[in-house]
């Protein structure tokens, strides 16, 4: 038997291992089957009940349906994340309100269950490495969003999410935008990141800003300094 | 009711009208208080039994005439009747302190000015209080002439109170009389002119009411008329993917304009949904995603925001994504669909209530159409 060109060359523990949470099994065996499709992904556990998926052994991420048993575990998210456990929240429910209160409660990243495969691994991946993964939906509600307590997007950073959310397609973004795919995808993850600085904090969001600084896509002094429209900051 | 709201506007009307009388009245009562009485009252100050009774009473004239004054320009209010009892009565007093060879002179005003004053207290009461004052005063009059009239003059005497009551009383009332008409006039006038701007925006109204139907028509007719008479004359072949398109396209102009016409909490988005509904009638799944509150938005803006995209939209074959993201000043509604025929690039910016932007692009990917409102 051949073994597998791509599976082969990795290690088991390099993978990502992922815990999924759902209480409909189709769902549960559709991502799942998603998921063991791509050879960075190791699905680890399964069930309708995070506690119990976990005590299956330890995930990188776990990916959770927002509606258990017919109740909204956004507090779930928050003891989770509060933890530093990565959850990716996904969810039929993708009112921009849900959307933002699932960030503020401190889950990596919110995906639609209506945005497929692709984006569905994508956002695994990056959660796993901490970094901003923002998906069309999100993009949405991060864009109409009127909160007081909303972050101040420079206008790039705006209508790259706009446009992301219209479009859905990078390639297109860029040529509206006459600016390279990776710095669309630049503006776009900055103003995720933006959200990880603002309300309450918690573990996976401190991971998410030290994973940015990392990279260069915010600046140290970028961080914690919250600027008020009340306090100008001229000298 | 609806007499009762004309009546409003009538009665401001008339009071304007009024005022000049109002002001005659005035005028005229100072006027003759002042011109005539003062100077007789001067010349018979000797012959007064008491001269600084007299003086009093021209006085007491004066500050009534005041008080009537104040209620007929300032809505004071005033006690109307017990100052008639004073007029009246200083009528009688300076009688009784004239001179009986001075009674028919100046130097005995009050029956003469008594009538011009009751003109001030019942400008705007009718003719019958003043015929009442002015019967009271020729009354006191002829108690005054036959008590102190002689044998030898009693019937020129006599003939000489008529007179002077007689044209003591006819110009009060005439002026009393006049007042009544030309504030009744002034107040059907006002009347009728409020009845005929009434009727005038109606007709207004109904012009603008066809007129937007007419447009509408135009419009329904654009989108469906030329294509119907084609269809029906065979010009047209329904199996033609273009004449397809034309017509689902027709179908979403139609379906929006039935649905600008409802009234509905968002009648951007319930507009967009009639254009995605005929899409899906055509089997091309649609997504309608809005994020954010829409503001309420003009029907020809709407129209600018949604035509566009319906136009798009008609050409949709596989998917299409319909997205709307709305604050209180600034609304874009944006279409994405895999690419097909059609132009490369379009764009066009209507300046209406604000500014509608639209641009359209079409690359190997995807059909792309946005239109954005921006608030004045």
């Amino acid at each position: 038997m051949d073994a597998d060109p791509v599976a082969g060359g990795m290690t088991y523990g390099s993978r990502v291992a992922v815990a999924i949470v759902d209480d409909h099994p189709v769902v549960l065996e559709g991502v799942r089957s998603w998921l063991s499709a791509d050879p960075r992904l190791h699905v680890v556990a399964t069930g309708d009940d995070v506690d119990a998926v976990l005590a299956q052994g330890p995930a990188d991420v776990i990916l959770l349906d927002l509606r258990l048993h017919g109740r909204m575990a956004i507090d779930k998210v928050s003891e989770l994340s509060a933890a530093g456990q990565r959850v990716v929240v996904y969810s039929e429910h993708h009112e921009a309100s849900t959307i933002l209160a699932v960030l503020d409660a401190g889950a990596v990243a919110f995906l639609a269950k209506h945005e497929g495969r692709d984006h569905c691994v994508e956002t695994v991946l990056a959660a796993a490495a901490d970094r901003p993964y923002v998906p069309p939906s999100l993009a949405g509600a991060m864009v109409g969003d009127r909160s007081s307590t909303r972050p101040t997007l420079s206008d790039k950073e705006r209508e790259a999410l706009l446009l992301w959310f219209q479009s859905m397609s990078k390639a297109s973004v860029a040529k509206r935008m006459r600016i390279s795919e990776h710095t669309v995808k630049q503006y776009v993850d900055r103003a995720r990141i933006k959200y990880a600085r603002a309300g309450r904090p918690a573990a996976t969001k401190s991971a998410l800003l030290a994973r940015a600084i990392e990279d260069g896509l915010i600046r140290p002094e970028e961080i914690g300094t919250y600027r008020s429209y009340a306090s100008p900051d001229r000298p | 009711m609806r007499a009762e709201r004309l009546r409003g506007p009538g009665a401001a009307v008339a009071a304007t009208a009024d005022r000049g009388g109002r002001l005659a009245a005035v005028g005229i009562a100072f006027g003759w208080h002042a011109a005539v009485n003062l100077p007789g009252m001067i010349g018979g100050w000797d012959g007064y039994r008491v001269p600084w009774a007299a003086a009093a009473g021209w006085v007491l004239y004066v500050v009534v005439g005041l008080l009537g004054t104040g209620r007929l320009f300032f809505r004071f209010t005033v006690p109307v009747l017990p100052l008639t009892a004073v007029l009246l009565l200083v009528d009688a007093l300076i009688f009784a302190i004239t001179p009986d060879e001075l009674i028919f002179h100046a130097a005995n005003w009050g029956w003469s000015t008594v009538g011009w004053f009751a003109l001030i207290l019942y400008y705007d009461r009718g003719v019958a209080p003043m015929v009442a004052v002015l019967t009271t005063n020729a009354a006191l009059g002829l108690v005054g002439v036959v008590a102190t009239t002689t044998e030898a003059d009693a019937a020129v005497d006599l003939s000489r109170f008529v007179m002077t009551v007689y044209g003591v009383a006819v110009l009060p009332i005439a002026l009393v009389a006049a007042a009544g008409v030309l504030r009744e006039t002034a107040r059907s006038a006002a009347a009728s002119e409020t009845k005929r701007a009434a009727i005038e925006s109606a007709r207004l109204g109904a012009v603008q009411a066809q007129k937007e139907r007419q447009e509408r028509l135009a419009i329904v007719s654009e989108a469906a008329g030329a294509l119907l008479t084609d269809l029906a004359t065979g010009r047209a072949d329904p199996a033609d993917p273009d004449v397809q398109r034309s017509c689902a396209l027709a179908a979403a102009r139609l379906r929006r304009l039935i649905a600008e016409s409802d009234d509905v909490p968002d009648p951007l988005l319930h507009e967009l949904r009639a254009c995605v509904d005929v899409a899906e009638r055509q089997g091309v799944p649609v997504d309608l995603i809005a994020v954010g509150d829409l503001p309420p938005l003009d029907v020809a803006v709407r129209r600018r925001l949604a035509e566009p995209l319906a136009a798009t939209l008609a050409t949709a074959r596989d998917w299409a994504r319909v997205t709307v993201v709305a604050q209180a000043d600034e609304v874009v509604v944006s279409l994405t669909t895999p690419a097909t025929a059609g132009p490369a690039k379009e764009s066009h910016s209507w300046p209406l209530d604000g500014v509608v932007d639209y641009w359209y692009e079409r690359d190997e990917e995807l059909v792309w159409t946005q239109t954005r409102w921006r608030a004045a």
